[in-house]
């Protein structure tokens, strides 16, 4: 059933506006951090309560959603899953365009990106950080050698399929470790935090793995058989499931123990739960499996079309939730007492983004976006057809 | 050499008694060796006692903007604090508020330094938690790591003024930086900018010295005194001890 | 059909392209203009021409002046490496005793560091000793 793979033409007025409206981002990302550069963070919203802001919620995500979009790839090697084995190229570049623009984001938010090669020269082992370095550049040559498997040593395949789909595991753990080992910060600091990092990436790889599909097929005039999308439906459902359950098991937890009743309490009632109910539980887990379990919309193209959409967008408030509300949140320095002080201690830190952030992270997508484009242009990343084995029957339906 | 520079810094303990100038300059009986090193014998701390710390008195706060060139930008929300006084009080009210002031712990396990991906934060052999300004890129992850809040980025330009001290660089934009024990002082064994001013006040509520000299001030009260540190549960084994919390 | 040869090459070629535009295009933007700034600020000193350096106060300086002319930017940054991590204070050896024979960054630093066209930043937060 193997099909062709050919690149797109892209000739029409309509990808070149595309590619135009992302290379206009780009600059405007770069406009931004240049002006960032020169007048200082002070001209975005951050400040010393909420260090990290808009643009690491912009980056995380697409980092998370990169390591998440290798797993159409690495579903068809590892788990010999034969429907999905005709994206394995797209699934390996997306992954690698979602990881570019991620980095290029969070590298180019440094307080001093000029000093950025100091992180080579000298090395912190037990930096999160540091580790994670290693990760996404490992990352970014794993996935190269797998495509480059895919386009020329089918042989070869397998065992780097398989170290990549390790890897990727790994790899978002890291990411996760990031917040997770922060022993001050309450509202993240869990062993839960990395896994649940992991299940995001597995749902949110595959809601932006179909929202590209469906609408790449659609624009080239491709055929995208509905049990191919469906298939995939099915693999969302299940990864949304994970994440939810994660949650669920680390708030239970954490509702045992006196301790965390206040900060809980924060979460469910304070200033960030509508990013919380809504974003997390609405967009992310919610909203995607009602229209994914309709019985009418679940099993049209264009309803589990929006249930990824709102996936993707869930996976952004669930990041910007970790990350806004895990640093908004006042640092418990006196467990039982009241506090406070010129510094805004003991007080829900307030932070309001600025127009330069979000130029910042649209910039990041901009860049995904672009390497997108034209690798399908330049390169066979995508099948002629996108059939399914013959055969293949799906084994549940809403 | 050690041996020449403890004698020195013993020295610099009494002066307490010294010639006082003007507040913050205290005369010093013999100026320093001319080679000083960090080193693994000295274990620098401070004790806070907090009964006589007044809710009113910000001598502390201002003589470290003072000696360190820390501006205030005017935006509580970015404004910089090596060091501030903290009120407190039991959730119930039933006790009176207690005042103090916290500034960076220089922990023995400072998750600042574990997580900086440069090693720009650093332990220096004494004990003292410093930040490499030469080498921080900014990253802000110390930020979100140091449970006490005692780091900000400088996130605007700052510039010198006749009041600047000359002989502590101002703070550059873009990097993090936080309390350093007044590094330039101890290593010429002077006493920290804050623990001067509150002698100075009048106060006598902080005491700096080394820990690992058994005669020195800090450790004889910390062996007789109860004291503790600021959630000592975490397990970052604060080099800031506080004496009536 | 093409050959399949041609396009891992191609493809680390397009991203390696990528990257350069994503990262060093900006940093260039703001290397540039973090120099032209050095230079714009500096101008007062630098009158055209080869350096006027001002004679130096004292007897001899702390290591050959040949060297010194050579050596003193790694010799400086390695002391600073030390004192900052290591806390090494050698106060005959200090910036302060530069100070002390060089009476003007003016009119010793600067010249030189004008007419090659460097611009080190030490003195953006530090302040000359007077
Ligand atoms: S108090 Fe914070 S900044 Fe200071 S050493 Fe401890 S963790 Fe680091
Ligand atoms: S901001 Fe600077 S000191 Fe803090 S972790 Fe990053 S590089 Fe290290
Ligand atoms: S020890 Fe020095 S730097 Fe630290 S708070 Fe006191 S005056 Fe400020």
């Amino acid at each position: 059933m193997l099909s062709n793979f050919t690149a797109i033409e892209g000739r029409s007025f309509g990808y070149w506006k595309l590619v135009t409206f992302f290379a206009v981002l780009i600059l405007m990302g770069a406009g931004a951090f240049v002006a960032v550069e020169i007048h200082g963070h002070g001209i975005t919203g951050m400040n010393n309560k909420i260090a990290w802001g808009v643009p690491h919620v912009f980056a995380i995500s697409m980092l998370v959603m990169a390591s998440g979009a290798l797993n159409l790839g690495s579903m068809s090697t590892v788990f010999a899953v034969k429907q999905f084995k005709q994206f394995g190229r797209f699934s390996a570049f997306l992954a690698i365009a979602l990881l570019i623009g991620g980095l290029a984001v969070l590298m180019l938010d440094l307080g001093r990106p000029d000093r950025l090669l100091l992180t080579m020269m000298h090395m912190n082992f037990t930096s999160m950080f540091t580790l994670n370095v290693f990760l996404y550049s490992g990352f970014i040559i794993i996935c190269f050698l797998y495509l480059w498997s895919m386009f020329e040593y089918q042989q070869y395949t397998k065992v780097i399929g398989s170290a990549a789909f390790m890897w990727r595991v790994i790899l978002t753990t890291g990411t996760g470790s990031i917040f997770g080992v922060l022993h001050a910060r309450e509202v993240f600091h869990s062993a839960l935090t990395a896994p649940t990092f992991v299940a995001l990436s597995l749902s949110s790889g595959t809601a932006i793995s179909i929202i590209l599909l469906v609408t790449t097929f659609k624009h080239t005039k491709r055929r995208l058989d509905d049990i191919v999308v469906f298939g995939l439906r099915n693999a969302l459902i299940f990864f949304t499931l994970l994440v939810a359950y994660l949650l669920v098991v680390e708030k239970f937890t954490k509702f045992y123990s006196p301790a965390f009743y206040d900060v809980q309490n924060w979460i469910l009632t304070g200033p960030y739960s509508w990013l919380y109910l809504l974003g997390v539980w609405g967009a992310a887990i919610l909203i995607p499996l009602g229209i994914l379990f309709h019985p009418s919309r679940g099993n049209s193209v264009k309803g589990v079309l929006w249930a990824s959409i709102s996936a993707v967008i869930g996976t952004f408030a669930l990041v910007a939730h970790i990350l806004l509300a895990g640093q908004a949140y006042p640092l418990n320095m006196f467990p039982g007492y009241e506090v406070s002080s010129v510094f805004l201690d003991g007080v829900t830190a307030t932070y309001t983004p600025t127009s330069v952030e979000y130029i910042l992270g649209f910039g990041g997508i901009a860049v995904a976006g672009i390497i997108y484009l034209l690798g399908i242009k330049f390169f066979r990343m995508l099948p002629d057809k996108a059939v399914a084995p013959e055969g293949y029957e799906l084994p549940w339906n809403p | 050499m050690t041996m020449d520079r403890r004698t020195v810094l013993g020295l610099g303990g009494v002066a307490t008694a010294g010639v006082v100038l003007a507040p913050g300059m205290t005369l010093i009986a013999a100026p320093p060796p001319d080679k000083t090193e960090a080193s693994s014998d000295q274990r620098w701390a401070m004790l806070i006692d907090v009964n006589k710390c007044d809710s009113n008195c910000t001598a502390c706060t201002k003589a470290c903007r003072q000696e360190n060139n820390v501006p205030l930008f005017g935006d509580p929300n970015r404004d910089i604090h090596w060091i501030r006084k903290l009120e407190i009080r039991d959730k119930e009210h039933r006790r009176p508020s207690v005042s103090l002031p916290v500034m960076c712990n220089h922990c023995e396990n400072p998750p600042c330094a574990h997580v900086c991906p440069t090693q720009a934060t650093f332990i220096r052999k004494d004990g003292i938690v410093l930040v490499d300004k030469h080498r921080c890129i900014g990253c802000r992850y110390c930020m979100l790591a140091c449970p006490y809040k005692a780091r900000s980025l400088v996130y605007h330009e700052t510039s010198r003024n006749e009041d600047s001290n000359p002989e502590v660089p101002i703070r550059a934009k873009g990097v993090v930086e936080k309390c350093n024990f007044c590094v330039h002082l101890v290593d010429d064994g002077k006493q920290p900018a804050c623990v001067q001013a509150c002698r100075n006040e009048g106060k006598h509520a902080m005491i700096f010295g080394d820990l690992n000299d058994p005669q020195s001030e800090i450790s004889v009260k910390i062996r007789t005194v109860k004291t503790q540190t600021i959630r000592a549960d975490l397990g970052l084994k604060p080099h800031v001890h506080y004496e009536g919390l | 059909m093409r050959s399949l040869q041609s396009h891992p090459l191609k493809f680390t070629v397009l991203l390696a392209l990528v990257w350069a535009f994503v990262l060093v295009l900006p940093t260039m933007v703001v290397a540039s203009g973090s120099g032209a700034d050095v230079t714009q600020h500096s101008k007062s000193a630098y009158t055209g021409g080869p350096p006027q350096l001002e004679n130096a106060k004292g007897e001899a300086c702390i290591r050959p002046s040949d060297w010194m002319r050579r050596n003193h930017m790694d010799f400086l940054k390695h002391r600073r490496a030390q004192t900052v991590r290591e806390g090494l204070r050698i106060r005959s050896e200090s910036l302060i005793k530069c100070a002390e024979c060089h009476q003007s960054r003016e009119k010793f630093c600067d010249q030189c560091h004008n007419y090659v066209g460097v611009a080190p930043d030490c003195f953006e937060c530090h302040s000359y000793p007077k």
